[in-house]
């Protein structure tokens, strides 16, 4: 960049500084505001032993907040926004995939960047914040706390994201506008070298600072949910009865302690081979294997990460509406506990194709293998507790059994491909991009719907349209399907991963490879047209969906399955009655003056 | 939503630091890695300037500034020991083909040790020239 470039930096970077000094001086006015000026919603300010503040109105509150719930709220905006372009990208890979050659985007490196930011996008920007957004939401109502540990390192661990997403997606928006940035990185979410340290792309080296940036945002995450979880519990909340939520989420913590430094560690060193000439991933050096075992130490308990939260949630929310308690609870904890410990030890099936030594290979097959059993158990105690209850197939418990029957495909997918025979065959072909995906899309997406659904009325103080959300779990369900079992079948046909085109396949069923591509596509157009109906519906109901006056809006009292968040919705809702009085307009809505903003 | 009073609504509910701790901590990272003088200058300054307000909101310090002039002075030593690392060798060039040349790593020690020194005035203009020393009342 030429000098006059930095001095136009130095400029903006003053004139954004100066913007910052201001804001704070304009902040001062609310911080040092006393209980006794709080107006309306002020009821309580005369508890005067308490700290109280009120919540800075519009954006600023937003900007602001430590409160969890607002936290939580943040999270799963921002996980949805990452969503819809991680969900833009596949489907722009799947529109080009419809046919064998080029057709819709510019050159197949551009095919590649879009590969790699959905899979880093998927992961990191939405998969980690949507269950961030559950746990920061709820884990203080349900184990009883009056918030997270430590309120303000969890909004910086919130904050860490926004920027680690812009950097991350930076290489799209820069590429238009210099010479130096071809398009974005196109390393694929594994970032291999010594693919990752030739791609002299720029791009690349903001993806890792961003990656690096949102490793720090989990662990900081992790630690606060470690201590609120330890710490924070109620009276009445001891280790006998925690709820299984927040088991997953605690031991999932545990693996973030263990498996996001070490990411982060690695990104720079991959950074440092990048741009200092060191030579930690080179030949000459440390080897390109020495990242493959670093990356899959954090990869593979990156996966269970994922998936214990989730798992946790359709524990939680399938006995509710199978009208029984969840069988064998104890045991659903233990596999928790077991699968956290025993992903540790399974790294190395990413690697059996590279030449690693037989006898390591052959150790972490069986630590594979045995992986599958904690797994199965708590797929047993699922299915048990369905069994013989009265089960309510609303859109919550429908996502619960959708999770169950794909999470049996992805998983015994994965067992087939901890086998090394096997793997040494299926490796790097779309068998894997079918198991995984039948994981995070069929398992990990529907129990966060399922959790969407379910909480919905608490958080927003209104319900869902139902029809819709049938709609989208159908949609979901079938496209789903379609897709990936589509992609286990191209796999077994000996179709490799990760390629823009197939127009030179000379061996081969071309036929069934060709056809197997189209079924992924429609089914993955039957996912976006699902998904496009979701998002109207969470946004459309939460401005306007019918109110919820009962604190129990599942009527789990009948079946004696209230918990206690819902107990302190119950109470929210009373006391907001009985505070608010006159003085918002919203009671008034339903009753007498129609105003406008209730009529649109 | 409404503000209802629910139970964490009696503590503090907003804090304006970590918004500009998380950005600080990027933008320097940027401007740091990438040698891009302002963007290293300003975010250090934003980081630092905000890890020093929150560690006094949290009431871990009574007056910022001497924890700012530990934190400018920290800047000044390392930025300083990566200048002499470089040899002295300093030199503003473009972003891509520059990064490992000893011009941009003494770019960087540079820039690093230039948001101490602001740091430290900033910290000597706080303590001297104005009159927010006490923590706040609340
Ligand atoms: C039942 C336990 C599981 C077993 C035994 C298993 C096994 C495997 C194996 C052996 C591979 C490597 C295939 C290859 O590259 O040749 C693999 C890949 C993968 N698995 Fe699983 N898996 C299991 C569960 C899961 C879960 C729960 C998730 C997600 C939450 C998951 C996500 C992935 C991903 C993302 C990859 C692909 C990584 C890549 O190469 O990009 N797996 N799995
Ligand atoms: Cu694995």
């Amino acid at each position: 960049m030429a000098i006059e470039g930095q001095i136009a930096l130095t400029v903006l970077m003053g004139a954004l500084l100066v913007g910052v000094a201001v804001w704070l001086t304009r902040l001062e006015d609310w911080r040092s505001y006393t209980p006794l000026a709080g107006g309306a919603g002020g009821a309580i300010g005369d508890e005067s032993a308490h700290v109280h503040e009120e919540k800075p109105a519009g954006i600023i509150r937003w900007l602001t907040t430590v409160d969890h719930k607002d936290i939580g709220i943040l999270y799963g905006t921002y996980a949805l926004i990452a969503f819809v372009w991680g969900g833009l990208a596949a489907v722009l890979m799947r529109a080009e995939l419809a046919t064998a050659s080029l057709s819709l985007l510019n050159n197949t490196q551009v095919y590649n960047a879009l590969l790699t930011s959905h899979g880093i996008t998927m992961l990191f920007l939405f998969g980690t914040p949507i269950l961030a957004a559950f746990s920061n939401y709820f884990i203080p109502l349900l184990i009883d706390a009056d918030d997270m540990a430590f309120p303000r390192i969890n909004a910086i661990a919130f904050w860490l994201l926004p920027p680690g997403a812009i950097l991350i997606w930076a290489g799209f928006f820069v590429a238009p506008f210099t010479e130096a940035m071809t398009t974005g990185a196109a390393t694929s979410w594994t970032m291999y070298p010594p693919l990752s340290v030739e791609q002299t792309n720029p791009s690349v080296d903001l993806m890792l600072l961003g990656l690096h940036l949102t490793g720090v945002s989990a662990t900081m995450g992790a630690i606060n949910f470690i201590a609120t979880i330890f710490s924070e519990r109620g009276e009445d909340v001891g280790w006998s009865n925690l709820d299984i939520f927040s088991w997953t989420v605690l031991t999932q913590s545990g693996l973030i302690l263990f498996a996001f430094p070490l990411l982060g560690s690695a990104i720079i060193m991959l950074l440092l081979d990048r741009n200092f000439s060191t030579v930690f991933f080179a030949a000459e050096g440390g080897g390109t294997i020495l990242w493959q075992h670093l990356f899959w130490f954090f990869g593979h308990p990156e996966v269970y990460i994922l998936v214990l939260p989730p798992m946790g949630i359709v524990s939680y929310v399938l006995p509710k509406f199978s009208g029984r308690k969840l069988f064998g609870f104890k045991f659903v904890v233990y596999s928790t506990l077991a699968i956290g410990v025993l992903s540790f030890g399974v790294w190395a099936h990413h690697m059996f194709t590279t030449g690693i030594d037989p006898r390591l290979r052959a150790s972490f097959m069986a630590v594979s293998l045995a992986i599958a059993i904690p797994s199965a158990v708590k797929t047993f105690n699922w299915i048990t507790t369905l069994w013989n209850g009265s089960l309510r197939l609303n859109t919550p418990m429908l996502f619960c059994i959708g999770f169950i029957s794909n999470f049996i495909i992805g998983g015994v997918t994965g067992v087939f491909l901890a086998a090394i025979p096997i793997d040494l065959v299926l490796h790097d072909t779309y068998y894997v991009v079918g198991h995984f995906h039948y994981v995070v899309m069929g398992a990990i997406a529907f129990a966060g719907f399922a959790g969407i659904y379910y909480w919905y009325p608490m958080y927003t103080g209104r319900m869902y349209q139902r029809t819709l959300a049938k709609w989208h779990f159908w949609l979901s369900m079938i496209g789903t399907n379609l897709t990936f079992f589509a992609m286990i079948i191209l796999g077994y046909a000996g179709f490799t991963r990760r390629y823009a085109t197939y127009d030179g396949l000379t061996v081969g069923p071309v036929e069934v490879i060709t056809a197997m591509h189209q079924a992924a596509t429609l089914g993955a157009f039957l996912l976006l047209i699902g998904q496009i109906i979701w998002v109207w519906n969470m946004v459309s109901s939460w401005i306007d969906g019918p109110k919820v006056e009962d604190g129990d809006p599942w009527n789990l009292a009948e079946t004696n399955m209230k918990s206690r968040e819902w107990a302190w919705f119950e109470r929210k809702l009373d006391t907001t009655i009985a505070t608010d009085g006159g003085a918002e307009e919203e009671p008034l809505a339903d009753g007498g003056e129609p105003t406008e903003s209730d009529e649109s | 939503m409404e503000e209802q009073p629910g139970l964490s609504d009696q503590y503090r509910m907003s804090s304006p630091w970590p918004m500009l701790i998380a950005f600080g901590l990027a933008i320097a990272e940027v401007g740091i890695i990438w040698p891009l003088a302002p963007l290293a200058v300003g975010g250090l300054l934003l980081l630092t300037g905000s890890i020093v307000g929150i560690v006094r909101e949290a009431g871990y310090v009574e007056s910022p500034w001497p924890l700012l002039s530990g934190f400018a002075l920290a800047l000044v030593a390392i930025g300083l020991a990566l200048f002499a690392y470089s040899g002295g060798a300093f030199a503003v060039n473009s972003v891509s083909e520059s990064l490992r040349t000893s011009g941009s790593i003494g770019l960087r020690g540079l820039s690093i040790a230039f948001a101490g020194v602001i740091a430290l005035v900033g910290a000597l203009v706080g303590k001297y020239w104005t009159t927010a020393n006490a923590g706040h009342s609340v």
